[in-house]
This record gives structure tokens, C-alpha cells and sequence, in this order.
């Protein structure tokens, strides 16, 4: 703000806080507008479910043999994907032994599998099984039970919308490698992702040992954002009340970092506060990798 | 509001659910701190972010005040219409867009056009004060009566009067209440013949917008 901003006029006394006051009652702090509707983890997860077969449906026939992540072609991730599915039924029917299992390496068999197979069944086979990870989801009754797998411990709810945020990410690498535009989530399934990324951040701190404190005024702008405010490091190293940083940034490029698909640098944040701490709560974010 | 900073950091090496990489470049951060524009306040504003709130009223509300306050001539007025406007700012901040001009633009706009309406709903409360008084029925003439209305009128007049901005009431009270010519205004005033005759031209349109034409001119 410079000087020029301001105009040498006093303003009558308690102005401020009647107009504050008045604001907020007629919109709560932290809720975004336009407001998106609030739906469901089982809702989110079919929404992306529906977009990344949609995407598998569109694609010609040489784009499945393409390279797209790590060994696996298009249909080996799609194996991935399926065996991640099978995973999550059996958490969700309370096998321990999905608990601690490794994302890549339980999956794996599931993403070798396909080669060979013609592409149109290894879809119809994913698609089945996201299918049945929906219908079982559906079936519980509601979604606040914590189901362990894959090493996290997350409430129904949430880990479908880890799911959800994981067919994104996919989605967006197999277009990536097929050449195709990105694509955006729909805004509630967004306002969800980036809350649970958001939500997850001080844990992400402490997995990372963020050195000192830093209360986080997160804000993250356009459809599918809202604001939070988070205590980042501090319950880690027992210290008082940290230093105020506000970070600022799209939601979809939040969420892509926390994807670990793009990185701080790229993502141009505006920051006020400490610049070092913010940088070292955004590389935390980074390794929240929710895919 | 910090300086730019160009940082390096060691990434760490935890990772969950990890089936993805890192692109190029992802071993290191770096976080730009900037200056707020209008676009990203508004922007931060549509998140729900209430420090941007206050920083718009921090830095906007003295001109949105000042800018009420010379239309209503009345600080309780202005600052009902200062309220008016940073909640329709808060609720609706998409309706301001920064391709357009400034936030300072858009909001001093707003609140002329508030303070506007405050106005005309006030000169209109008084019109039809001032008609519920000629509708009742009348008594012969030169009657007590008369002569009370007669003076209501010319008190919701001289009302609808004080909610002029400062320079055009002062030139309506000399011209229709004093009785002085255009010439004799300015120069009572200290301003040009021409800017008097401006000035009572736009009190008059004003009045006229919701006082009949009728009523100005008997009194």
C-alpha cells in the first residue's frame, strides 16, 4: 500500500468493526464464492471415476502403449488403478494386511498384467472394480470410519476423496503423454481435494520436521478454494506460537503440488510473511503426493 | 507485504502413496513474495479470505467515506452507505473486475450510486410525507390550517434541502430562501457566475426528481 492509497480522512470510530461485523454475518470467513455445493466422498470419487473413463474411452488404440509414469504404459497404469481398487475393497472389509502395504509394489502385479491384453478389458476390468469400491463404499453406513490402507489411516469419506484426487492425477498424466489438454475437476470435487490437501499439510510438516512454527494463512483462489488457517509445526517441537505466514495460490495448483506434479518454483505463490518458512511449508505440501 | 525471495531447499524424501515423480526442477523450492493487486485481492476476497476484507477497507474506505459523505452531506448517512458497499464487496466480489479498473474506482462508484438511491429514497419519503398532507381535506382558505401546511411544506422542502452536497444546498438556500440572484450567489460564494448557475441547475434536477414541480414553485 502506498501513501497515495490513503486519503488524509478520519474515519468515525467503530466504522471498522460495524462493517466487519456485518460482512461476516452475511458471509462466513473461509467459504468461497460462487459457493459449490458440498457433496459426498462416494460422490467425488464417482464423479472422477466417470471423468477418467471418459478419458479411457476417448483414447485411440496406439495411446494405451504409450509411456506415462514410472514403467508403466497407459494400460499398465490402468492396471495400477485396478489393483489399487481391489486394495481398498479389502481395507475396507477391515484386512489388516492392506494396512501398511506399499501403494507401488501391491499394485504392481495388477499393472503388469495387462500387458498384452487388449486395451477395452483392461478398461472394462478397472471400471468394474471402481464400480464395486463405489457400491461397498455406498453400503457403509456413512463415512467417519478410519480405513487403513497403503500406510494411511483416513475416514471413509477422506480416502475417497484421496481416490478421487489419485484418478485426477492420472487422468492428467495419460493426457500429458497422449497430448490432450488438461483437465480441471468439477469445483465441488475440487473444493473437497483441496481441503483434504489443505487439512493434511501440518502432518505433511511433521513427516517432513519442519523446523519451527508457523501458523499458515492458507488461501486458495479460484473455484473449488476457501481459506484456512493452520498451526503448522507447532504440536512437533513443543515450541510457542509461530510466526504468521500467508500463502496465496490457484486451488488447482495447490493441488497439483500437493500431487507432486508440479512444484513450488512453478507455482508462483504470493507470500507475505516469512518467504523461507512459506518455502518450507510448500515443499512440505509437496510430498503429500495424495495420488 | 515482503520483497521477492528466490529460495533453495533440500526436498524431503518422504513420500505417500507414491506412484508419481517429481518434475524437473523438483528438487528445489522457491516462493515469490509480492505486492497485492486489485485482481488478487479480489480473488482472495471470492476465497473467503477476511484479512482481504480488511486490508480493501484499510486501504478504501477513507475514499469510499469521503466519497458518500460529499453526496449525503450526513456522516451517518455515509457511513451506512460505507457499510452498503464493502458487504456487497465481500458477497459479491465477483461483480468487481479488475480488467475493468481499480477497486478504488469500482467502489467509489459504488457508493456515489448508493449514496444516490439513499438520497432519492429520502427526498421520496419526504414527497410523500408532503402528499399526505395535501391529500387531506382541505379548509376554506386563509384558514389556520392552510397556513400550518403551508409551513409543513416549506419545512419538508427546506429537508429534502439539507440532503444536498454541501456547494449546491448552500446555493439553493441563497437563491429560493434569500431571495438572491444567480450573480449575487457567486459572489457571496466566491465563484464564478457559471458555476453557480451549474450548480443550482443540478440541486434543482435533483429536487425536481422527486418533488413535484408544483410544490417547488408555491413555495
Amino acid at each position: 500500500m502506498t501513501a497515495a492509497d490513503r486519503d488524509p480522512v478520519f474515519l468515525p470510530a467503530g466504522l471498522r468493526e460495524r462493517v466487519m461485523a456485518a460482512s461476516l454475518l452475511a458471509r462466513e470467513a473461509g467459504q468461497p464464492v460462487p459457493a459449490v455445493p458440498a457433496i459426498s466422498g462416494p460422490e467425488a470419487f464417482g464423479r472422477a471415476a466417470d471423468a477418467f473413463y471418459g478419458l479411457l474411452a476417448a483414447l485411440e488404440e496406439q495411446d494405451w502403449a504409450r509411456p506415462v509414469l514410472r514403467d508403466l504404459d497407459v494400460q499398465g497404469l490402468t492396471g495400477h488403478l485396478f489393483g489399487v481398487e481391489e486394495d481398498i475393497q479389502r481395507a475396507m472389509t477391515g484386512d489388516p494386511a492392506m494396512a501398511d502395504t506399499d501403494h507401488v509394489s501391491s499394485t504392481q502385479d495388477a499393472a503388469v498384467r495387462q500387458a498384452g491384453r487388449p486395451p477395452a478389458l483392461t478398461m472394462r476390468d478397472w471400471r468394474r472394480a471402481a464400480d464395486r469400491t463405489l457400491e461397498q463404499a455406498r453400503a457403509r453406513d456413512g463415512g467417519t470410519e478410519r480405513i487403513a490402507v497403503h500406510g494411511i489411516r483416513l475416514p471413509l469419506d477422506d480416502l475417497l476423496v484421496v481416490r478421487a484426487f489419485e484418478l485426477w492425477v492420472h487422468e492428467n498424466d495419460i493426457r500429458r503423454c497422449a497430448g490432450l489438454n488438461p483437465s480441471l475437476p468439477d469445483p465441488a470435487v475440487l473444493r473437497l481435494m483441496s481441503d483434504l490437501a489443505a487439512r493434511m499439510l501440518p502432518f505433511a510438516a511433521a513427516r517432513t520436521g519442519l523446523r519451527e512454527p508457523v501458523n499458515v494463512h492458507l488461501v486458495l483462489t479460484g473455484p473449488g478454494g476457501g481459506t484456512w488457517d493452520l498451526a503448522v509445526g507447532q504440536e512437533a517441537d513443543g515450541q510457542g506460537p509461530g510466526q504468521d505466514v500467508m500463502i496465496v495460490t490457484d486451488a488447482v495448483g495447490f493441488c497439483r503440488l500437493a500431487a507432486n506434479r508440479t512444484t513450488p518454483a512453478e507455482l508462483g505463490p504470493h507470500v507475505t510473511g516469512d518467504a523461507v518458512r512459506a518455502a518450507e511449508v510448500l515443499a512440505a505440501a509437496s510430498t503429500l503426493a495424495l495420488d | 507485504m515482503t520483497a521477492s525471495a528466490q529460495l533453495c531447499l533440500d526436498k524431503p524424501a518422504t513420500v505417500l502413496m507414491t506412484v508419481g515423480h517429481c518434475p524437473a526442477g523438483g528438487s528445489q523450492a522457491s516462493v515469490r513474495g509480492v505486492e497485492g493487486s486489485d485482481a488478487l485481492l479480489a480473488a482472495r476476497l471470492a476465497a473467503g479470505d477476511e484479512r482481504a476484507l480488511a486490508e480493501a477497507f484499510d486501504r478504501l474506505a477513507p475514499s469510499v467515506y469521503s466519497g458518500a459523505l460529499r453526496v449525503l452531506g450526513n456522516g451517518s448517512a455515509a457511513q451506512d452507505v460505507v457499510q452498503d458497499v464493502f458487504v456487497e464487496l465481500w458477497g459479491h466480489p465477483g461483480r468487481y473486475d479488475p480488467s475493468a479498473g481499480s477497486l478504488r474506482t469500482y467502489l467509489i462508484v459504488l457508493a456515489r450510486h448508493r449514496a444516490v438511491d439513499l438520497l432519492r429514497s429520502e427526498l421520496r419519503r419526504v414527497a410523500r410525507q408532503e402528499r399526505h398532507y395535501r391529500m387531506t381535506p382541505a379548509e376554506p382558505p386563509g384558514s389556520a390550517s392552510d397556513e400550518v401546511m403551508a409551513a409543513e411544506t416549506a419545512s419538508v422542502v427546506r429537508a429534502a434541502v439539507q440532503l444536498l452536497p454541501d456547494g449546491q444546498r448552500r446555493v439553493v438556500e441563497l437563491a429560493y430562501f434569500e431571495g438572491l440572484t444567480c450573480r449575487e450567489v457567486a459572489r457571496t460564494m466566491g465563484i464564478p457566475e457559471g458555476t453557480a448557475k451549474s450548480r443550482l441547475r443540478l440541486a434543482m434536477a435533483k429536487l425536481e426528481s422527486v418533488l413535484d414541480r408544483q410544490l417547488l414553485e408555491s413555495t
